[in-house]
């Protein structure tokens, strides 16, 4: 006969079942402390030129109206929507689905030597892409060798 | 309840079975992902492909294979230097047995916003009919 033992408690277990249910619940959107790298959505790259640095974020099929781009301080903050297909007359129904959908926020928090407050931002072919100069005293620049 | 957290999943890398088959263009390809809707009408495909715009996407149905595919244009990255990257750059390829007889010529497809939408209208002959059933 299998028994079930109710009354041992295992310490351990128990605490690391306690830790996972943190983190889950942390990461829940009431928190506000999801992930934050890589995972979150949506995902990012980041490049530097000589004079910019370019976030681009692949995040397809978003209207512009949803869409919204704020800064803050040193910190980007992007959020928007994908919203569901809307079918009628679904007698047949879907066969996959597997695109994401949900609603999304995603903040970066920038060095110091880029300009937010001249930041702009495009989105184009599902991709939103925002370019922060650098501020005039971080590009490179010459410097002049005066002989005597 | 409150709502899940949207993740990124990574992109799957397109894996054929067969190794002598390969791409003649140079690059990395991705399977995009997909909804899939079927109703009387016809079936109803969209992919997320960000960064393929209509010039470089082609759809094909051919023997009752569909075959999406779009080409990532990497003229944005020239003179830009990586420093932080999440996600692979490169191609998207799919195919899909489509068992509905399809009216090939009503075949439509367009790009938006990253989004590729094809729509299969089903032939007349496998569209549902309602048949009258008479008294008496």
């Amino acid at each position: 006969m299998a028994l079930l033992r109710f009354d041992n408690f295992d310490p351990v277990s128990g605490l690391l079942t306690l830790q996972s249910e943190l983190d889950r619940a942390l990461r829940s959107p009431e928190f506000n402390l999801g992930l934050s790298g890589p995972g979150a959505y949506p995902p990012i790259n980041i490049f530097e030129s000589d004079d910019t640095l370019m976030l681009i974020a692949e995040a397809p099929g978003l209207e512009l109206t949803d869409l919204k781009i704020s800064s803050a301080g040193r910190t980007v903050t992007i959020s928007s929507a994908r919203r569901p297909l809307k079918m009628a007359g679904d007698t047949h129904g879907y066969h996959r689905r597997e695109r994401a959908q949900g609603e999304f926020t995603r903040s970066m928090h920038l060095p110091e030597q880029f300009d937010l407050a001249r930041a702009e931002a495009k989105y184009e072919k599902g991709m939103l892409i925002v370019c922060v100069p650098k501020r005039e005293e971080a590009k490179p620049r010459q410097i002049n060798v005066q002989s005597n | 309840m409150a709502a899940q957290e949207m993740e990124t999943r990574a992109k799957q890398e397109v894996q054929h079975q067969d190794k002598s088959r390969e791409q003649t263009r140079p690059g990395r390809y991705f399977l995009p992902e997909v909804d899939i809707f079927e109703s009387e009408e016809g079936l109803r495909l969209w992919a997320d492909m960000p960064g393929v715009d209509e010039k470089d996407v082609e759809v094909t149905l051919k023997n009752g294979m569909l075959t999406i595919e779009g080409v990532v244009s990497l003229d944005m990255y020239r003179n830009l230097f990586p420093v932080y990257t999440e996600y692979n750059v490169g191609n998207y390829y799919r195919q899909f047995v489509v068992n509905e007889d399809i009216d090939n010529a009503r075949i439509g497809a367009r790009i938006r916003n990253g989004v590729l939408e094809v729509s299969l209208p089903k032939a007349e002959a496998a569209r549902p009919r309602r048949i009258e059933v008479k008294a008496g």
